[in-house]
C-alpha cells in the first residue's frame, strides 16, 4: 500500500512542478500528500500538474487529499478558515457555472481512479490530460 | 505493533527540523515514518541538497514512543562524522520521540472513549418489519472511522421504513465527529422532505453552509414501502447498491448518483425508483468491504464481492450478510482492517 512521490519542475509556457503518484493512495498516506504539496506551495510553486500514471488506487481519503491540494494552491488554507472556505465555495460555484481551476491539474488518471473521481463527482474541480507530455503542452 | 494512536505530527516534525538547521550541503536531516515514509525534511525544495535521503543516510536514530517504534530520523552529509552534531542529532530523536509519547499519552484515554462513543452512534439493530428480513454487519477500524448506518421507520401513514448508509472520507477524530453530526441529520431530513433525493439536498445544504472540516460524506438514502415493495433511494457519491433477485436473474447495480456530500452546492442526485419484489435482496456496503486487503496487498474488489454475492444468494438477508463479511475476513486474513466495514441486506420475502 506505499505511495511514492515524486516532484519535478519543468518549464512550460509557466513553471510547472510535476508530482508524480506512484502506487495507492489511502487513509495512511493522504496526509503525508497535503503536507508535501504545503511544502511546494511555500516554496513558491504555484502551477502543479498531477501525474496520476503510476496511481492504481484511490480510497476516499484520497478525495480529501485532492481538495486540501486545491485549497494549498489557492493559499486558501487555514489558518484563514473562513477565507479559506468562502474561497472553496466561490471556487465550486465557478465550477457550477462551467469552469475549472487551473493551479492543480492531472494527467494520466488510471479507470480505478477515474471511476472514483467520476462517482464522486469531484472530476468536475480539475482539468484532465491524457498524459504528462500534452499537459505540459497545454498548461 | 504499535499503536495507531501513537505516531510523529509531520506538521509539527516538519517545523522543528526547520528551525533546528537549514540543509546545508554539510548536513541534511530527514525524518521518515515507521513504515519508512518521509514525513519531514530539513530542506524545503525538492530538487536542493537534501532531497536525496534514505537509504543511504549517513546517520540512522530510532525514534521511539510508547514503547514502539514511530519513526527514525535519517542524517546525512560529512558534519554527520562531527561529535557535537551527532549528540545534537540524539537529543533532537529523544525529543521528537518525547512530543509523540506525550501527544499519545494526553490522547489515548480519549480516544478509547472517542471509539466507545462511535460504537454506539450506529444502530446495530434495525427495526422489525413483517414480510422482511433487514440484516447487518458493521466493524470499526481501529482507528476511528466514519461509516453509519441506520434502517428506521418513518413516522407517517404506512410506516415506511428509513434506509441510510454513508461514510465520512478521511479518518481520525474529525472524521468521527463528522459522522455524529450528519446522522441526525440526515435522519430528520428523511423523516420530514419529500423524499431521499430532496432529503440528501437539504443535508448537502447544511453542510456546505455549515460545517467546514475538509472531509465529505458519499451515502445513500432510501424510502421503503414496506406494503408494496416500492423503494425510492438517492446516492451521493456512494457506492452503488445491488439488486439479487430472487428469481436467479443476474445481479445489478443500482446506477445512477449526484456528487458526495459537503463538496458542492448542488448534488444533483436523480430519484431512483425501484421495485423490490417478492424473493428480491437489497445489499448496501461501504468501500471499507471492496477496498479491504490481503496479505498480499491485493484489494477485495468488485469481482470478488459479486462472486460471494452470487454464491450466497439463495439464503436469507442474515446469509448474506454471514457470507459477506466471512468472505471479506478470510481474504484480510492476519492485516488488520484500515477502513470500516458496514454491509446492509435488505430481504423481501418470497411469500
Amino acid at each position: 500500500m506505499a505511495l511514492q512521490i515524486t516532484t519535478e519542475h519543468v518549464e512550460g509556457r509557466v513553471p510547472i512542478t510535476v508530482v508524480a503518484l506512484d502506487g495507492e493512495l489511502d487513509a495512511s498516506n493522504f496526509e503525508r500528500l497535503i503536507e508535501e504539496v504545503r511544502g511546494l506551495y511555500d516554496a513558491g510553486d504555484r502551477t502543479l500538474l498531477l501525474d496520476l500514471s503510476g496511481l492504481t488506487f484511490m480510497a476516499s481519503s484520497g478525495l480529501v487529499a485532492l481538495h486540501g491540494i486545491v485549497l494549498v494552491m489557492h493559499g486558501d488554507e487555514p489558518p484563514d478558515l473562513e477565507g479559506g472556505w468562502s474561497a472553496f465555495h466561490a471556487l465550486t460555484n465557478a465550477v457550477a457555472g462551467g469552469e475549472r481551476q487551473a493551479e492543480v491539474q492531472l494527467c494520466g488518471t488510471q479507470p480505478a481512479v477515474t471511476r472514483v473521481l467520476e462517482r464522486t463527482g469531484l472530476d468536475r474541480l480539475f482539468v484532465s490530460h491524457p498524459d504528462r507530455a500534452t499537459a505540459i503542452a497545454a498548461i | 505493533m504499535t499503536d495507531p494512536g501513537a505516531a510523529l505530527d509531520p506538521a509539527r516534525v516538519q517545523r522543528i527540523l526547520a528551525s533546528f538547521a537549514p540543509a546545508t550541503d554539510r548536513l541534511q536531516v530527514a525524518v521518515v515514518d515507521a513504515a519508512g515514509f518521509p514525513i519531514a525534511r530539513s530542506t524545503v525544495h525538492p530538487g536542493s541538497p537534501g532531497d536525496g535521503m534514505a537509504p543511504d543516510a549517513d546517520l540512522m536514530l530510532d525514534i521511539n514512543c510508547a514503547g514502539g517504534l514511530v519513526g527514525r530520523l535519517m542524517a546525512s552529509g560529512p558534519a554527520t562524522t562531527d561529535p557535537t552534531v551527532v549528540s545534537a542529532l540524539d537529543a533532537l530523536a529523544a525529543g521528537l520521540g518525547e512530543m509523540a509519547e506525550a501527544d499519545y499519552r494526553s490522547l489515548a484515554p480519549e480516544l478509547a472513549q472517542a471509539r466507545l462513543a462511535q460504537r454506539s452512534f450506529v444502530s446495530l439493530r434495525g427495526p422489525v418489519v413483517p414480510g422482511y428480513d433487514l440484516a447487518n454487519h458493521y466493524e470499526a477500524a481501529r482507528e476511528i472511522g466514519g461509516d453509519f448506518f441506520e434502517l428506521f421507520q418513518i413516522h407517517r401513514r404506512r410506516r415506511p421504513v428509513g434506509i441510510v448508509i454513508a461514510d465520512v472520507t478521511g479518518k481520525g477524530i474529525a472524521a468521527g465527529m463528522l459522522m455524529a453530526f450528519a446522522r441526525p441529520v440526515i435522519h430528520a431530513a428523511l423523516d420530514a422532505s419529500r423524499g431521499p433525493a430532496d432529503a440528501l439536498e437539504r443535508t448537502n445544504r447544511i453542510l456546505v453552509d455549515e460545517i467546514r472540516s475538509g472531509l465529505f460524506i458519499t451515502a445513500i438514502a432510501g424510502v421503503l414501502d414496506v406494503t408494496t415493495g416500492r423503494l425510492r433511494m438517492a446516492n451521493a457519491g456512494h457506492e452503488s447498491p445491488l439488486i439479487v433477485p430472487g428469481d436467479d436473474g443476474p445481479i445489478s447495480a443500482v446506477e445512477g448518483g449526484g456528487v458526495l456530500l459537503g463538496a458542492f452546492r448542488s448534488l444533483g442526485a436523480p430519484e431512483l425508483d425501484i421495485q423490490l419484489r417478492p424473493g428480491d435482496c437489497l445489499v448496501l456496503y461501504t468501500d471499507g468491504v471492496t477496498d479491504a486487503v490481503g496479505p498480499s496487498g491485493d484489494r477485495f474488489g468488485e469481482p470478488r464481492l459479486l462472486t460471494t454475492l452470487e454464491a450466497a444468494r439463495r439464503g436469507s438477508a442474515l446469509d448474506i450478510v454471514a457470507a459477506l463479511r466471512d468472505a471479506v475476513a478470510d481474504f484480510r486474513g492476519s492485516v488488520p482492517p484500515a477502513d470500516d466495514v458496514t454491509i446492509v441486506v435488505i430481504g423481501r420475502h418470497r411469500t
